[in-house]
């Protein structure tokens, strides 16, 4: 939800506030409107800037040569407008700054002359209509700074609504909050509708007997003799600003004032209109309808719908039909406001797909005194634009606008929350919040407020203004722990496989067909997913082992891989928490024994409850693993850990502190280099390699590989050698650049530890 | 020349996490990660029409159950056989029907918590989080509190970290909603409580700049080796 500082000033003073952008989006933020974005129209780029030098334009008498300072550099741009002198401080708009309206200021050349920048006039700068001359601004402007410090340009303020607060998304909605947080008055602004001599009747009837599941109010009043024309420059401008395409004054007026106080409303050509009669009712099941947007819809019978006695008008509070769309023709016309059912408007919405500004308000609960007051104020601001005289106007109804009255429970209230207020002050926060105090204890609440309907909503209200963060904070009684709970045994498992060089792997719940196919797994016994988005996201893993296949797949310069995971698996019926252990390579056999043996001794069970098996090589090939050997291990958990002896002292937590500094992984193919050096037995090769690293982000892993001590290098030396793999994060590197970091290394071992590379 | 192995990342914060509330007497609970619209929604106060299940695109599964879309389904399934004082964490996978890229993924963490008892404000929210955060990052650590909207909460929090001089969303929490106390079995009028659920990957991706959320799932042993 977009809104427009300028236009909130409309409801508010907040410039008397003299808050900045950022002051009125940190107090929003916290009293529970989130704040995605705020954009000033006035780009950084835009400083002040002082006129050092005038100069005719060589090639054209009404051009001039200014030069400019911003204090450092002096910049030469052509300006066309008559009222600028030397000595003045301008807005100067540096190359690279964007005007509002998304105009990019480029290097130019006005006739024969190269401009390097522009100096504006107002209008340049949205902040009014004035073109003649550039804005002179005071003296005693600091020249360099941007001028967003010094002139009040307008703003958007891009908000994140919260799906209760359908009263938030309009610009009185966002009004009435900064009301409550800043303490500020509502501007009275409604346009009254001009007096008429004569009121003609409305030229149809309302009849919304069978849709009232649907509608609780339907409210229309005509415009007759309009003429359909652009808005006004204010209105379009707005519009424009906050994304909507002004189109004509009738469909500008009800989006403008949908923007403005949150209501939707609709607009009818009347002489489209069949019957004399509108009928607000539901659809026909395989009743057809084209919509605005020209697409046929095919509706049934859940769907509310505005008709006429001959044809489908609009598709209720959703969007309107090209039948009776109003066009450049039209001459009289009809608008419709209404409160409608959220749940009907949101399952006709969601089932089509067709999600409107209009549909959007009505689904989060609209004032339920709008329907009146909106169809007012579009009506006045047609018959300000597109003149015409009005109907009167006819409403059906079905709701009534009494408040939903809550006896506030002070004390309640105050216990929830954590702090001492007063009465007075809960009524006070209340009453700037649009509540009305009856008998100075029930809090009546604002029709506009769908969201707040127990003691604990007005707990929020108090809370929210008041502030969260100037709630003191109390600290929870301390109690026992209770008996330690199996996750503390999953961590215990997983600590015995890190021990043993073990990496623990998280891999996705999900199968795809294409994966069935290689585990060779039909899928009758899984789970399935039912709608979605991903075709890969169809089955429910019923087995850890797939995914970790398929990592020792991915990762063929590791050798051994020695992965484990532990996580949760599904059948039809069951979800069971598995244990599976993965080797490849190297010694694959030799190290899952070793694992096998740690488990069984440390949770005190038979090495057979762990059984081993060995991947095929048919299986190998399917899951493209190019090592000759991969073993594996599977087990249900809650059976491992049924028979294993496992005293609770042991079940400590262990926490790492360890440093790290993280390196990107890149997608391009890495390359590799040996390197082997005889150095000092006593040295680290942790340390070492920590070193290494620190010589070049291009170094993705350094990988000792062999570790030896033997005479033949001299007294108390070893022989270390490591894989180094190195890559760019954006591109495939190329060899000459690993050699410089090579290089580098190969000096740096020599220097800081005496290491001699060994030649192969 | 045995090299230790390495736990993944989100393990290690999970731990971190549950030892401070260990200290505080806190129980832990996975809870399933297939479960039932009841728990994951009904339960929680989110009616079926309400638009706030459109903010979790949900996996539905054929049988009419679904995958949890947050560990908040643990809640009444914890709750509602237990007397107060009520005190759980509940750390584990939730999924949401989405397409992925660099910063969204269907399979991820979460770190509820739950606290039931008698007399529970704000002010024990607001400080247990703030202690949480202490423990995890420092005690120069920045934490504020804004109000939010979860249908499951009232009043509800939404809690930001300060990180690099910018404030980064960690998640949601607020005072429990008396109709999910109500679903526990227990007296809204007698208890009050409050519960969290902040995220688990994203600091983590915070912490270390981590650029593709989707690293953490890859199984890339040049990513979890690192840890």
């Amino acid at each position: 939800m977009k809104i427009l500082r300028s236009w909130l000033q409309d409801h508010i003073d907040i410039d008397s506030s003299k808050l900045s952008d950022d002051e009125i989006a940190d107090k929003l933020a916290l009293s529970g409107t989130a704040v995605e974005e705020v954009t000033n129209f006035l780009d950084e780029k835009i400083i002040v800037a002082e006129i050092i030098k005038i100069e005719p334009h060589p090639n054209a008498d009404r051009l001039q040569l200014a030069t400019v300072t911003d204090g450092t550099n002096e910049t030469k741009v052509v300006c066309g407008a008559p009222n600028i002198q030397v000595g003045q401080k301008v807005p100067f708009a540096q190359l690279g700054a964007m005007l509002p309206g998304n105009f990019e200021i480029k290097k130019a050349n006005i006739r024969g002359v190269e401009s390097l920048g522009m100096l504006c006039a107002a209008d340049e700068l949205a902040l009014g209509d004035d073109h003649a001359g550039i804005i002179i601004l005071p003296e005693d402007c600091e020249i360099g700074v941007s001028i967003s410090k010094i002139l009040h340009g307008d703003s958007i303020f891009d908000l994140e609504i919260t799906a209760n607060r359908g009263d938030c998304l309009s610009h009185l909605g966002i009004a009435r909050e900064l009301r409550a947080v800043l303490d500020l008055p509502l501007k009275e602004n409604l346009l009254p509708l001009p007096i008429q001599s004569d009121t003609p009747k409305l030229s149809v009837s309302i009849d919304i007997n069978s849709g009232v599941e649907g509608c609780y109010r339907y409210s229309c009043i005509g415009i007759n003799n309009i003429t359909i024309a652009p808005s006004s420059d204010l209105i379009q401008s707005r519009l424009s600003a906050l994304g909507l395409k002004p189109i004509n004054n009738i469909v500008d007026a009800s989006n403008y004032t949908m923007i403005d106080m949150g209501h939707p409303t609709h607009a009818f050509d009347a002489d489209k209109i069949e019957g004399g009669q509108i009928i607000v009712r539901f659809a026909k099941n395989n009743e057809e309808i084209i919509t605005l947007d020209g697409i046929k819809r095919v509706l049934n019978d859940s769907d509310l719908v505005i008709a006429d006695q001959k044809k489908i008008l609009a598709l209720a509070g959703i969007m309107g039909c090209e039948n009776s769309i109003v066009d450049s023709n039209t001459k009289n016309i009809i608008i419709e406001s209404a409160h409608f059912n959220p749940i009907t408007i949101r399952m006709t919405a969601k089932r089509l797909g067709l999600s409107t500004d209009a549909s959007y308000r009505y689904e989060r609960g609209i004032d339920r005194n709008g329907p009146d007051a909106a169809i007012d104020q579009v009506a006045a601001r047609i018959i300000i634009s597109a003149g015409g005289e009005y109907t009167e106007g006819l409403s059906a109804i079905v709701n009534d606008l009494k408040p939903i009255e809550i006896a506030i429970p002070y004390d309640l209230i105050r216990g929830l929350i954590g702090i001492d207020i007063s009465d007075t002050h809960i009524n006070d926060i209340l009453v700037r919040l649009g509540f009305q105090i009856i008998d100075e204890h029930i809090a009546a609440v604002p029709l506009w407020r769908n969201d707040v309907t127990i003691w604990q909503d007005l707990a929020e209200e108090i809370a929210r203004i008041y502030g969260y963060n100037n709630i003191p904070r109390v600290a929870l009684p301390i109690s026992d722990a209770p008996q330690k709970a199996s996750y503390y045994q999953k961590e215990f498992i997983k600590d015995t496989l890190v021990d043993l060089g073990f990496s623990e792997v998280f891999g996705y719940t999900f199968l795809s067909e294409n994966n069935l196919k290689t585990i060779g797994l039909s899928p009758d016994s899984l789970l399935e997913v039912k709608n979605p988005i991903q075709i890969e996201n169809r089955y429910m893993k019923s087995s850890l082992l797939p995914s970790l296949l398929k990592a020792v797949a991915k990762n063929p310069t590791f050798d051994p891989i020695m992965i484990f995971e532990i996580g949760n698996v599904f059948t039809k019926e069951t979800e069971k928490s598995h244990l599976a252990i993965v080797t490849s390579g190297k010694n694959a056999k030799k190290i899952i024994e070793e694992a096998q043996k740690a488990l069984s001794s440390q949770l005190q069970i038979d090495t057979e409850l762990l059984p081993i098996s060995e991947l095929s090589r048919d299986e190998l090939q399917r899951y493209k693993i190019k090592k000759p050997i991969t073993y594996m291990i599977e087990v249900d958990l809650e059976l491992i850990l049924s028979r294993a002896d496992l005293p609770e002292d042991r079940l400590k937590l262990n926490i790492s502190d360890k440093k790290i500094k993280y390196r990107g992984v890149s997608k391009f193919p890495a390359i590799t280099r040996d390197l082997a050096f005889i150095i000092d037995n006593k040295l680290s090769t942790e340390d070492m390699i920590t070193e290494i690293y620190d010589i070049s982000e291009l170094i993705g892993r350094v990988e000792l590989f062999d570790e030896f001590v033997s005479d033949k290098f001299g007294k108390n030396k070893k022989n270390v050698a490591y894989h180094i793999y190195l890559e760019h994060p954006e591109r495939t590197l190329i060899d000459n650049e690993a050699d410089l970091v090579i290089q580098k290394i190969i000096e740096m071992v020599k220097s800081k530890y005496a290491g001699e590379l060994r030649d192969k | 020349m045995i090299q230790k192995g390495t736990l993944h990342p989100v393990t290690q914060s999970i731990r971190k996490a549950i030892c401070f509330f260990e200290s505080l007497g806190f129980d832990v609970f996975e809870g399933p990660e297939v479960d039932t619209e009841w728990y994951n929604f009904d339960a929680l106060n989110v009616p079926a029409e309400h638009p706030a299940r459109d903010v979790q695109d949900t996996f539905y599964l054929t049988d009419g159950r679904l995958l949890r879309t947050q560990t908040s389904n643990s809640q009444v399934r914890y709750g509602k056989d237990k007397l107060p004082p009520i005190k759980v964490v509940v750390p584990g996978v939730c999924y949401r029907n989405e397409a992925t890229d660099a910063g969204h993924e269907t399979t991820f963490y979460q770190f509820e918590g739950l606290y039931i008892d008698k007399n529970v404000t704000m002010g024990h929210l607001f400080w247990t989080l703030e202690n949480f955060y202490k423990f995890v990052y420092g005690d120069d650590v920045k934490i504020r509190f804004k109000p939010s909207f979860f249908p499951f909460t009232e009043p509800s929090v939404e809690f930001d970290v300060k990180f690099k001089g910018k404030w980064f969303e960690l998640g949601g929490a607020g005072m429990v909603h008396p109709k999910v106390i109500e679903n526990m079995g227990l007296d809204p009028a007698i208890f009050s409580g409050f519960a969290f659920g902040p995220g688990v990957e994203r600091p983590i991706m915070v912490k270390y700049g981590i650029q593709d959320i989707r690293l953490l799932r890859s199984g890339d042993l040049r990513f979890l080796k690192q840890f």
